[in-house]
């Protein structure tokens, strides 16, 4: 069953189509990445679903209907770019931005209190934000996006700007909220990332969809003749090999293709008659960037986008 | 449009301004430097050199009497602020004795001045003044009338004029002006509202630009420190926009009202007592109409100021862009400032009704020659038309603005962004 439907959103900006008659659908208690390099679409994408730009066409629907204010309520919503009030005390945001999501009261109070004391910052609630070091306003904003306890999270390049222990730290908020049955969508341009964490995806290049659906099904899909490799040693001989059909070198693996699936073995066989030291040899594997890169990538910049993005994954 | 979420924000907008030391230092400050001008300037009246000593020298005997008699009647005597000796001399002994004279001069507290009332006064009226400071206005504009009585009384003395004659010469013109409005006594009216009136249009300046200032600088944080986006996807652009605006006024009218607080007191109770000349008179209905209109005129204001703050994202650029709001504030203030040398003026007539331009001039006009009732209510609904016919513009620069980063845009792009679906 989908819980968002999101249906042939457009938006033009002068004359720049950003989101280009973009549709998928976000299944019920999955964890769902819009996926695609800077510039894309993402952002205007998600936007228009939290009903932060009207879109010139097309519709967000939650379970056959059109979202509106009540939507809203119900999202935790972390964008990209973030901030918070730096004169106000830590309690007064959190209470804050849980009372323009229609809740306040004790109970809210309450349950700050037991995100603060989580998080360790407790005893600096009463401080005001720009005292704060910028992990812990990160954390802040973690909280002040949970808070209201949303059914949806949604989550703007989540990772960009966090320290390797927020990014820990988010992953497991993001696991926890999964498990409590909630929806999380988020965007991100490092497919590692995606890759590890969602069940379900849309990949978006230039304003458009260019595939969507079940991570596992797209990567069974795509997967055949692929044999994703780690070696040490010369490869250079497999090139112009009658059943190589490409290789492409992603770092740490390098990814094969075959011409014809049931070649695999063979190319194993050939590389250890080569003295290649086989570390790791996965029939049948392909991973996200290869197949962004089959999609979107018969340009330069997506090449060059995918070796940056390598570097930018190690971080996470 | 007003809900909840409205009024979330309208109250984290007071707080923050409500208590943000730069608020409450200027709030505080304002009626305190008001209070302190007004100290000032009694203290400087009572600390006024008291029995200045001078020496009155006449070239004769008669003048000599004469300008006695006058000087022992004079109020500026019986105060003490002056103390006169009198004497008769030549020009020949007068050179001596000034010389004799000169040490004393030095030390205001011994020898405040020499005045030298010459023969020929009594064809040119021309005295000399000898002292070490000699262009002393305040002495010469004290002193102007009594000589000139002394030298009319000896130079018709001679003559064979009854006193009546003599007194009606000796006296000069006095003006007194009176108020006349259709609906009331004709009255004496005094200085009071003239103060009254650039007291208004000052604090409604002020406040005005402050208060605008602040609602800039706290969209552009919110739009440089990112923190927009968040809020956005719990408000709408328009009601973030409201709320902000109704707790900017509110501000504002809060600020007003702390001004005036001391002129609502003078005119409410008996705790002060100001001279006759300076009598305010107004009644409370001007203040609360002042503010009633303050409050609709500012939310067009600080809707201007709030679209400025969403176009840049630092307040170098803003201030430039600030320039057309400002001079809205501006060219009313000078119009009501040109009021008080003649309240009559058309264009203040006009000026009194024009948007923008109301929120000032009124008051001003209000206070001086009053204002009809039609026109009062016509100046609120002028405001309140404006208002509505700012507003959509406002707030669609507004919501495509405050998502805007990077590039400071250009004029032409701003009209454009119009056009844009949001």
């Amino acid at each position: 069953m989908y819980s968002l439907e999101v249906k042939n959103l457009t938006k033009t900006f002068d004359k720049l189509v950003a989101v280009d008659n973009a549709s998928f659908e976000v299944p019920d208690g999955s964890i769902f990445g819009l996926i695609g390099r800077n510039g894309a679409g993402k952002t205007t994408t998600i936007r228009m679903m939290m009903g932060i730009y009207l879109p010139d066409n097309g519709e967000v629907v939650l379970k056959g209907v059109k979202v509106g204010q009540e939507f809203k309520n119900r999202v935790g919503y972390l964008p990209e770019e973030r901030g918070l009030y730096k004169k106000m005390k830590v309690l007064e945001t959190l209470l804050y931005f849980a009372e323009v999501k229609g809740k306040s009261g004790r109970e809210v109070q309450k349950k700050a209190d037991e995100y603060l004391k989580k998080f360790d910052l407790y005893d600096r609630r009463l401080s005001k934000i720009e005292d704060l070091s910028k992990g812990n306003q990160q954390k802040v904003q973690f909280i002040a996006t949970i808070l209201h306890a949303p059914d949806f999270i949604i989550l703007d390049e989540p990772f960009s700007g966090l320290d390797p222990v927020n990014t820990n730290l988010l992953k497991d908020i993001i696991l926890e909220m999964k498990q409590r049955g909630k929806v999380i969508i988020f965007s991100t341009h490092l497919m590692d990332f995606a890759e590890k964490m969602c069940d379900h995806i849309a990949m978006i290049d230039h304003g458009k969809i260019i595939l969507k659906g079940s991570l596992k099904e797209i990567k069974s899909k795509y997967a055949q003749r692929n044999v994703s490799l780690s070696y040490e040693g010369d490869i250079s001989f497999l090139k112009g090999n009658g059943i190589v059909e490409k290789i492409e070198n992603y770092g740490n693996t390098t990814g094969i293709r075959v011409k014809d699936a049931n070649q695999t073995q063979q190319l194993l066989k050939m590389l250890v008659e080569n003295n290649i030291v086989v570390k790791k040899f996965d029939a049948n594997d392909i991973s996200l960037q290869e197949i962004f890169i089959e999609l979107a990538g018969k340009n330069e910049d997506s090449t060059n986008f995918v070796m940056l993005n390598k570097k930018e994954a190690k971080n996470v | 449009m007003f809900n909840y979420r409205v009024f979330a924000v309208i109250k984290r907008e007071l707080m923050e301004k409500l208590f943000s030391k730069a608020f409450i230092a200027m709030t505080l400050l304002v009626p305190g430097f008001m209070f302190v001008i007004l100290g000032i300037q009694a203290l400087l009246m009572t600390s006024e050199s008291k029995n200045l000593k001078i020496e009155l020298i006449s070239e004769n005997q008669t003048l000599t009497n004469s300008l006695q008699n006058e000087m022992q009647s004079n109020g500026l005597v019986k105060e003490g602020k002056y103390l006169f000796y009198f004497s008769t001399l030549n020009r020949e002994e007068f050179k001596k004795y000034l010389e004799q004279k000169k040490e004393q001069l030095q030390d205001e507290k011994i020898l405040g001045g020499i005045i030298y009332v010459p023969s020929s006064a009594m064809k040119d009226k021309k005295i000399e003044y000898y002292a070490k400071s000699a262009k002393n206005i305040s002495l010469f504009r004290d002193l102007d009338g009594p000589i000139n009585k002394a030298l009319i009384d000896t130079y018709f003395g001679k003559a064979n004029l009854t006193k009546e004659e003599l007194d009606f010469a000796r006296m000069g013109v006095d003006f007194t002006g009176f108020k006349v409005l259709m609906d009331e006594n004709i009255k004496e009216e005094g200085y009071g509202n003239m103060v009254l009136a650039y007291l208004f249009t000052f604090l409604l300046y002020m406040s005005m630009i402050m208060i605008g200032q602040m609602t800039m600088q706290s969209v552009i944080e919110e739009k440089s420190s990112r923190i927009v986006e968040v809020i956005l996807s719990s408000v709408s652009p328009i009601e973030l926009m409201a709320g902000k605006i109704l707790g900017a006024s509110i501000t504002g009218v809060f600020q007003m009202a702390i001004w005036l607080s001391p002129v609502i007191l003078i005119i409410s109770t008996s705790w002060f007592v100001l001279p006759k000349e300076l009598i305010f008179d107004i009644n409370g209905t001007v203040i609360v109409y002042m503010l009633i209109n303050f409050f609709i005129g500012l939310i067009t204001f600080i809707g201007l100021f709030a679209m400025i703050g969403s176009i840049f994202d630092n307040p170098q650029d803003a201030s430039t862009g600030t320039l057309p709001i400002i001079m809205l504030i501006m060219i009313p203030f000078f119009i009501a400032i040109s009021m008080m040398e003649n309240p009559n003026r058309p264009i203040a007539e006009i000026a009194s009704l024009f948007p923008f331009a109301s929120l000032i001039v009124m008051p001003a006009k209000l206070t001086l020659v009053g204002a009809p009732l039609w026109q009062l209510g016509l100046a609120i609904v002028i405001n309140i038309l404006t208002f509505l016919a700012i507003f959509p513009v406002a707030g669609k620069i507004y919501r495509v603005g405050i998502l805007r980063t990077g590039k400071k845009p250009k004029w032409s792009e701003v009209v454009k962004w119009l056009k844009y679906k949001y």
